[in-house]
C-alpha cells in the first residue's frame, strides 16, 4: 500500500518525463537543403552576374548534385567527365543569377553547361522535355553556355530534336576556368515577357531545375568526348528565389502568446472565485 | 491529486509510443504519418474522458484534480509543475501560431505512384518466348548491355545510376520486380520514363523508351534475364482466380 501511495503522489514526474519522450522523438533534425534544392538568396547591390569568381558567390549557400550519363535518348554514352555540380544562387529582386561549379580535367573550346527549367505551370519530362505517351508535358527552358561562343543561349525544347533559340534572347553567361574546375555563371531578369517560353520566377516559390554538362576534349576522332546527348546530366531538383523577409509570423505568434495568457488568467480567476 | 488521471495519461503516451515506435516494425508495416498519430491521440483521449466522466462521481473525481491543479490548491511540488503549465501553454500556442503562418522552406512534396496501373493493353500479357537456358542467356546479355549501366548487378546500382532520382530499380527488392508481373515489365521497358501516366509525376526517371531499340522478343528475354540474375519469380494470377 505504501508504495502504490508513493507512486500516487510522484505520478506527474514520470508522466512529465514520458511526456518529454514524446516530444523528443517529434523533434526531428532541420530539414536539409543540400542535394534537393538550390536556394537563391536575395542580395542588396550588385548581383555578381558576369563574375564567377567574386567574392559574393561565397556567401552563397551551396547545393551538390551527382551527375549521370544522359540514357534516355538513344545517342548516349555510359561514362561522363563531371561526376557532380556544385550550385550556388543570388538574386536582387530583379535578376537571378545561377552558378555551376564542377571538374574538368582540361579546358577545352567545346566544353559546355547548360540549366533547364520548366515552362508555367505544365509539368515535363527531365529529358529536353520528352513527349509523354498517356499526358500531354509541357516543354522546357535550356539556358546555354559554351565555352568558346562565351555567351549564353535561351533556347526551348519539347523532346529531343525539337531544341531551338528563342527569337528572344535573355540569358547572360560566363564562364571561367582555374585549376581543373569551370565556374560559370547564367543570370536573367526573374520574370520576362514571355511566360510560354521563358521560365518565371516568383521569389519563395519553388520551381523545378536540372543540370547538364559537356566536357569538349577532343577524341582521336577529332570530336568532341561529349557532345549533343552524349553529355552528364541530372534529373529534376527544385530552384528558389528566396522572398523577402516576412516578419508577420512573429507578430501572429506575440498575439497568440497575448490571447492564451489572457485566457489562462481568466480561467483560473474563474475557477478560484468558483472553489 | 491525480489517482483518476495517471491511467489515461499513462494510456495515451503508451499508445504513442506503440504507434511511433512499435507499429513501423512490425512486419508489411511503415511508419505512420504524424497527422494520424494525433488523430488516434485524439480519439483515446477522447474516449478517456468519456469514459471517466459517465456518472456525476466519477466526473467530480476526474475535474476535481484539474481543478485543484490549476488553482494551486494542490499545493507541494504540484505547485512548480503548476507554474510550469501556465508558463507553456501560451508559448505552444505562440508556437503553433509562428508554425502556421511562416512559410515552409520545405520543397513541395511529391506524391509519385511507384508502380501506377499499365494501360490496358498490356494487363495480363504472358510472355511468349520460351523459358530456355538459352533464351535466359540472350536476356541477361541484353541485360549486360543495355540495363546494367544503371540497375548494375540487379541491385540498382550501376556505375551511371548516382546522378538518377528516383534511383534505378533495385530488381534484388523484393518489393520490386518479385510483386510485378512479367507484362508489367514488359510496358516499363517497352514504353520507358516518358509512358508513365500522370500519377507518374514528376517523370524524374530516366528509363529509356527501349522499344525504339529492341525488338518485343528481346525485351521478353531481358525480362526472363532480370528474374533469373536477380534471384526473384514474376507474380502470377492464382489458379483459382
Amino acid at each position: 500500500m505504501a508504495r502504490v501511495r508513493r507512486v500516487g503522489k510522484r505520478w506527474w514526474v514520470g508522466a512529465v518525463g514520458l511526456l518529454g519522450l514524446c516530444v523528443a522523438a517529434e523533434v526531428q533534425p532541420a530539414y536539409s537543403q543540400q542535394s534537393v534544392a538550390v536556394r537563391a538568396a536575395l542580395v542588396k547591390g550588385s548581383l555578381p552576374a558576369d563574375d564567377p569568381t567574386a567574392a559574393a558567390w561565397a556567401t552563397a549557400s551551396v547545393s551538390e548534385f551527382p551527375m549521370s550519363p544522359q540514357v534516355h535518348w538513344p545517342v548516349r554514352i555510359t561514362e561522363v567527365t563531371a561526376k557532380s555540380v556544385k550550385v550556388r544562387g543570388l538574386h536582387d529582386g530583379t535578376t537571378v543569377a545561377i552558378m555551376l561549379e564542377y571538374s574538368d580535367p582540361s579546358e577545352d573550346p567545346d566544353d559546355a553547361a547548360a540549366l533547364e527549367f520548366m515552362v508555367g505551370d505544365t509539368k515535363a519530362h527531365f529529358a529536353h522535355g520528352q513527349p509523354m505517351a498517356q499526358v500531354e508535358g509541357g516543354p522546357v527552358n535550356i539556358w546555354y553556355w559554351k565555352n568558346k561562343d562565351g555567351k549564353g543561349s535561351d533556347l526551348g525544347a519539347k523532346g529531343f530534336g525539337t531544341l531551338k533559340p528563342h527569337s528572344h534572347q535573355d540569358v547572360k553567361a560566363k564562364g571561367v576556368y582555374q585549376g581543373g574546375v569551370w565556374k560559370v555563371v547564367f543570370s536573367r531578369p526573374l520574370s520576362t515577357e514571355h511566360v510560354a517560353e521563358d521560365t518565371q520566377f516568383k521569389p519563395g516559390e519553388f520551381g523545378s531545375i536540372a543540370f547538364a554538362v559537356w566536357d569538349g576534349k577532343k577524341t582521336e576522332s577529332g570530336q568532341p568526348k561529349e557532345k549533343g546527348s552524349e553529355k552528364a546530366i541530372s534529373s529534376w531538383w527544385y530552384f528558389r528565389a528566396d522572398a523577402p523577409p516576412d516578419y508577420s509570423p512573429y507578430l501572429y505568434a506575440l498575439l497568440a502568446v497575448g490571447l492564451a495568457l489572457g485566457f489562462e488568467m481568466a480561467l483560473v480567476r474563474r475557477l478560484k472565485k468558483g472553489s | 491529486m491525480g489517482g483518476v488521471l495517471i491511467r489515461p495519461i499513462i494510456l495515451t503516451v503508451c499508445i504513442y509510443l506503440f504507434l511511433k515506435f512499435i507499429v513501423p516494425v512490425l512486419p508489411h508495416s511503415a511508419p505512420l504519418p504524424s497527422s494520424l498519430i494525433f488523430l488516434y491521440l485524439m480519439l483515446v483521449m477522447s474516449g478517456s474522458v468519456l469514459f471517466a466522466t459517465l456518472s456525476g462521481e466519477s466526473k467530480d473525481a476526474f475535474f476535481q484534480p484539474i481543478l485543484r491543479f490549476l488553482t494551486g490548491e494542490s499545493g507541494g511540488a504540484l505547485s512548480s509543475a503548476r507554474y510550469l503549465v501556465l508558463a507553456l501553454f501560451p508559448l505552444l500556442v505562440g508556437w503553433q501560431a509562428y508554425g502556421s503562418t511562416a512559410s515552409s522552406d520545405a520543397p513541395p512534396g511529391e506524391n509519385r505512384t511507384i508502380h501506377p496501373a499499365p494501360p490496358g493493353e498490356y494487363t495480363g500479357l504472358s510472355n511468349p518466348v520460351p523459358k530456355t537456358p538459352e533464351n535466359i542467356m540472350y536476356g541477361k546479355g541484353l541485360y549486360a548491355s543495355r540495363c546494367a549501366p544503371c540497375h548494375g548487378n540487379f541491385d540498382g546500382k550501376g556505375f551511371a545510376a548516382a546522378g538518377f532520382t528516383p534511383p534505378p530499380a533495385n530488381f534484388k527488392d523484393p518489393t520490386t520486380i518479385a510483386m510485378l508481373q512479367e507484362s508489367y515489365l514488359f510496358w516499363r521497358i517497352k514504353k520507358g520514363g516518358v509512358g508513365l501516366p500522370v500519377e507518374g509525376m514528376p517523370w524524374k526517371t530516366a528509363m529509356p523508351r527501349w522499344e525504339l531499340e529492341m525488338s518485343d522478343e528481346d525485351i521478353w528475354k531481358v525480362i526472363m534475364g532480370e528474374y533469373d540474375g536477380a534471384g526473384q519469380k514474376p507474380r502470377t494470377w492464382d489458379e483459382s482466380e
